[in-house]
């Protein structure tokens, strides 16, 4: 009796209800997990122990045989135009002027920013389309660096979400979800799938500005939401110091750190003997990831060695810090690495006014970039195994917001269309999947949802999006919550 | 009047709903009565004779309450009614049990009867017995009679004598011979006893219908025929099927295993081509609706999820030795499995930049599993590829930037699956590159900035057209791009 009343006693002590509630919902997940990876499986469990450090990360095999290893994501933050870039519509040019009629629009709601207008003058494309390589797909003369690699490329004319607004839209398209909260979806892959490379994170963010002035990005996008630490994006800036408090302080050497760590280590270890929370092995297996990106960051970051012609593959702006070209350059020595998701974002793409200048100016700072990044990763072997995905959160609307004129004219939100790319691994090359009506403004066939669009790229990394998932709060959560379709008619 | 009817018929079923609530409760009196008054006799606790009446008299109410209940519930219909009867007279007697139980424990029949406590014990215990009987029949009757012992492990259904498990029609299997498949038999029967004959079978009948032979089918139940021949679209099996889910009439029953929409396109095709018991896939028309979904039964793909699912074929190969697993990983090498259910192994140095053709030695005792293998960016030689000799699976190898030559690549003519070959960055030339275009698999090789000539790779692309062979960018090739790019950028 005195024994269980002193058992009694010390859980009473050491478990806050808080604790004892998050505890008991991690190991749940955990115990998701552990049969995600059909734990019981010896070989499974050998993998599993085996990693050195973090052995209560969650090391994953997909569910099955993957035929992408890695992904990039080169996000065009703000919504790039469909209309100027991927999608051709002589009709506009046709009807430029004239209102856009009602049984296209369908009274569709419009954001407050065009909803006021008399009239919705549809406005076409200033710059001309054209077709290029032996699929004959057309593409703007934006794009011409793109142009030279269409046959490497499947275009996804037919995308379409549910957001009207950015925020909403891309923490859609980052979490699955339009509020913010929920794991990105390189956590939901790091979490499923694990590290290869041990002294990199498994999902790197790389930021890029186009033009100033735009739409702003937040750490949400790339949140670990629920699931453990480990699994958050790290954010990787050009320059000397990539990472955030990565390098030791002034003062600080290797050795003083390491022992520092070793004490740390200790007491965390007493803690958790105490309290049962497993946040806090994650955060000791986060020092310790830290203290070998001391090392290997540098290394990987170091852009010393690259060749002079690589740099001219990437253009100018590749030998530039911080520029949509050196963070492309970058994610290839990532890739090289095997870190497995690296999203970068692009921001500037938000043409409401202005559009024909301003969106020149942002096909300039990727175009020839993209292209380059696709070839460089072509040449080395590594495209047969990496995804590259191309796009914004929404599209934009056929009609002009303000004023049109033959030279200027600007574009609204519009969720209802949009185009995408992506390259590589495991998807067809030259192949374009959807249409848009002739005002570029209703998908008419094959139509993509942003989930859809996430079953097939987790599908393509091995993962079955339906059983991905996480318990949390009583519920079980995935990426693409009760949805998506894995596209499968753009698959090898 | 008939709306009254129609009312009183609801509220009988309403409250025969709570059968399988109230059921409980007289069960769980009863064992705690009889147990109570087992260990009472055993001196084990100490219960007063009122605590037991109350409990009895619950009981009694109880069981009564469940009768009445699963009276209502049984006019419904639906069950098979022999069990269903017999399952009926066990619960009434239960009640009736407990009820004198309860009564000759009444002070008044204690006073009279000399044996009367004996005689309530006895019949306490028997209604406590009937109570697992009666259960376990209510159980069948809703679960189907072999729910219970359907999963019974060896070697206690040896002991019992049972069949051995067959197995389950859930997984449903590839049909090796799709023109000769007999299409009810061997293609439409399995799918309905997999979803449907649960309920509408020998076991039980829901709305009068089975659906475990095809005269029955046509003959239908409570609502009509199953199926119209010819007429898919008449026939209510399909109707039910396309129902949306959240369709009361929608079959099969929400939270219930689905049709796929192959096995509805198949059904009703069947239907459509006349519904025969004996005729095979050949001699039936074929259309478009249906081609995909007889394409599906060929393959392993008829559980959807599986088709186009994997990039490697199948291979199945023994378990790993684990002690050679644990050996790579005591030197850094990242071992996974392929994939989920899979002995294949990947296994990759990219922690190991300092990897030796010995430590590559290591990888002999997985020679059949290794599938991707990633020693690329490493110290090893021609040395390394000695030891891989002969790994029959391989289908991925990257040898980038390594010290690899020709020689070396003597070691890889065993590989019938090999696929993928990176030779980026080695000092592999010409001559090399020939040896490897006499591999079966081959599809992709790397060869940029090896000692591999554009000369070379011309001749191997003459006689092998089937591999690709990608070179690379060199300070020309970059210029003409940027060149061609800048001439069509508009200023």
């Amino acid at each position: 009796m005195s024994f269980y009343r002193e058992l009694e006693n010390h859980v009473h002590e050491q478990l806050s209800r808080r604790n004892f509630l998050s505890k008991t919902s991690l190991g749940l997940g955990a115990a998701a997990m552990a049969s995600l990876l059909n734990a019981d499986d010896s070989m499974a469990k050998k993998v599993i122990d085996g990693t050195p450090e973090g052995a209560s990360l969650p090391l994953g095999k997909p569910h099955f045989a993957p035929k992408a290893k890695r992904i990039i994501y080169l996000f065009q933050s703000g919504a790039p135009s469909q209309l100027e870039l991927f999608d051709y519509k002589p009709k506009l040019e046709q009807m430029w002027g004239q209102d856009l009629p009602e049984s296209v629009r369908k009274g569709q709601r419009l954001t407050g920013m065009t909803a006021g207008q008399s009239s919705f003058p549809l406005a076409a494309s200033k710059y001309k389309f054209a077709r290029y390589g032996p699929s004959d797909l057309m593409i703007s003369e934006l794009m011409p660096y793109t142009s030279s690699i269409v046959d490497d490329v499947t275009f996804i004319r037919s995308m379409h979400t549910e957001a009207i607004n950015h925020d909403p839209a891309v923490t859609f398209f980052q979490t699955g979800s339009q509020q913010g909260g929920r794991p990105s979806w390189g956590s939901w892959i790091s979490y499923g799938l694990g590290s290869d490379n041990q002294n990199m994170p498994s999902f790197v963010v790389l930021l890029s500005k186009g033009r100033g002035g735009d739409q702003p990005l937040y750490a949400k996008l790339w949140s670990n939401g629920f699931l453990p630490s480990v699994h958050q994006g790290v954010v990787f800036r050009s320059g000397p110091d990539p990472v955030f408090y990565l390098n030791n302080p002034e003062g600080i050497d290797k050795t003083s750190r390491r022992r520092m760590l070793n004490s740390l280590a200790k007491l965390q270890q007493a803690q958790f003997e105490k309290i049962l929370d497993p946040e806090i092995n994650y955060r000791m297996s986060q020092y310790e990831m830290a203290y070998r990106m001391q090392t290997a960051v540098p290394e990987t970051m170091d852009i010393s060695k690259e060749p002079e012609y690589i740099f001219d593959l990437y253009g100018e702006e590749s030998r530039k810090p911080g520029t949509f070209a050196a963070n492309c350059l970058l994610a290839r020595k990532l890739i090289e690495k095997d870190v497995k998701f690296v999203q970068l974002y692009h921001q500037g793409w938000d043409q409401h006014g202005n559009l024909p200048n301003d969106i020149k100016t942002m096909a300039k700072s990727v175009d020839q970039a993209s292209a380059a990044l696709i070839k460089d990763l072509k040449q080395r072997g590594l495209l047969d195994e990496t995804l590259v995905v191309w796009g914004g959160e929404f599209g934009r609307g056929a009609y002009s917001q303000g004023k049109l004129t033959k030279d200027n004219y600007g574009r609204d939100h519009h969720p209802r269309s949009f185009t995408i790319w992506m390259a590589g691994a495991g998807v067809k090359k030259g192949f374009v999947f959807g249409e848009t009506d002739e005002f570029g403004y209703n998908v008419i066939k094959d139509p993509v949802h942003v989930h859809d669009f996430q079953a097939t790229v987790m599908h393509l990394l091995g993962v079955d999006h339906e059983r991905l998932v996480f318990k949390h709060q009583g519920r079980r959560y995935r990426l693409t919550d009760v949805h998506g379709k894995v596209v499968k008619p753009i698959l090898t | 009047m008939y709306n009254l009817l129609l009312q009183s018929s609801d509220w009988a079923l309403f409250i025969g709903r709570f059968h399988p609530v109230l059921v409980h409760l007289p069960i769980g009196f009863l064992i705690i009565t009889a147990l109570l008054e087992v260990l009472r006799r055993f001196d084990k606790v100490i219960v007063s004779e009122s605590v037991i009446r109350l409990l009895l008299l619950l009981s009694a109410i109880g069981a009564t309450l469940a009768c009445i209940a699963g009276y209502l519930l049984a006019d419904g219909g639906g069950y098979d009614h022999e069990l269903l009867d017999s399952h009926m007279w066990k619960g009434i007697g239960i009640a009736l049990f407990a009820w004198i139980a309860w009564l000759l424990k009444s002070d008044l029949l204690t006073a009279r009867l000399k044996t009367a406590p004996v005689l309530a014990s006895s019949l306490l215990l028997v209604a406590t017995l009937l109570t697992f009987v009666a259960g376990h029949d209510g159980g069948s009757l809703t679960h189907g009679a072999d729910y219970l012992t359907q999963h019974t492990p060896e070697p206690f259904r040896s002991l019992a004598g049972m069949p051995a498990k067959v197995v389950e029609i859930a997984e449903l299997g590839p049909i090796a011979d799709v023109p000769n498949a007999i299409v009810y038999v061997d293609i439409i029967k399995p799918v309905l006893e997999r979803t449907c004959t649960q309920c509408h079978g020998p076991g039980k009948q829901k709305g009068d219908l089975r659906l475990d032979n095809l005269t029955a089918m046509i003959k239908g139940g409570k609502e009509g025929p199953a199926i119209v021949v010819g007429k898919s679209a008449e026939s209510e099996l399909i109707k039910r099927c396309l129902l949306p889910l959240e369709d009361e009439k929608h079959m099969s029953p929400k939270g219930k295993a689905q049709l796929t929409e192959n096995q509805i396109a198949l059904i009703s095709w069947w239907i459509d081509q006349g519904a025969s018991e004996d005729k095979k896939v050949a001699e039936l028309k074929t259309n478009d609706a249906v081609k995909p979904a007889l394409a599906s039964l060929g393959s392993s793909a008829q559980n959807e999820v599986a088709d186009k699912t994997t990039s490697e074929p199948e291979i199945k190969v023994a378990l790993g030795n684990p002690q050679a697993i644990e050996a790579l990983q005591k030197v850094n090498f990242l071992v996974r499995p392929l994939a989920h259910g899979q002995n294949l192994i990947e296994v990759s140095a990219v922690n190991k930049p300092g990897l030796t053709d010995e430590q590559v030695g290591l990888l002999k005792p997985l020679s059949e599993q290794v599938i991707w293998l990633k020693i690329g960016g490493t110290k090893i030689t021609d040395n390394a590829l000695k030891a891989i000799s002969g790994f029959k699976n391989l289908k991925k190898l990257h040898l980038e930037n390594t010290a690899i030559t020709d020689a070396g690549l003597d070691a890889l003519k065993d590989m019938p699956h090999l696929a993928y070959l990176n030779l980026v960055g080695t000092k592999v030339t010409d001559d090399g590159l020939k040896k490897i275009a006499a591999l079966k698999g081959l599809k992709s090789v790397f060869v940029w900035q090896s000692a591999i000539t554009e000369k070379g790779i011309e001749e191997i692309r003459k006689t092998h057209a089937h591999i690709q062979i990608v070179g690379g960018l060199n300070e020309e090739s970059v210029a003409e791009f940027v060149r061609l790019g800048e001439a069509k950028t508009l200023n």
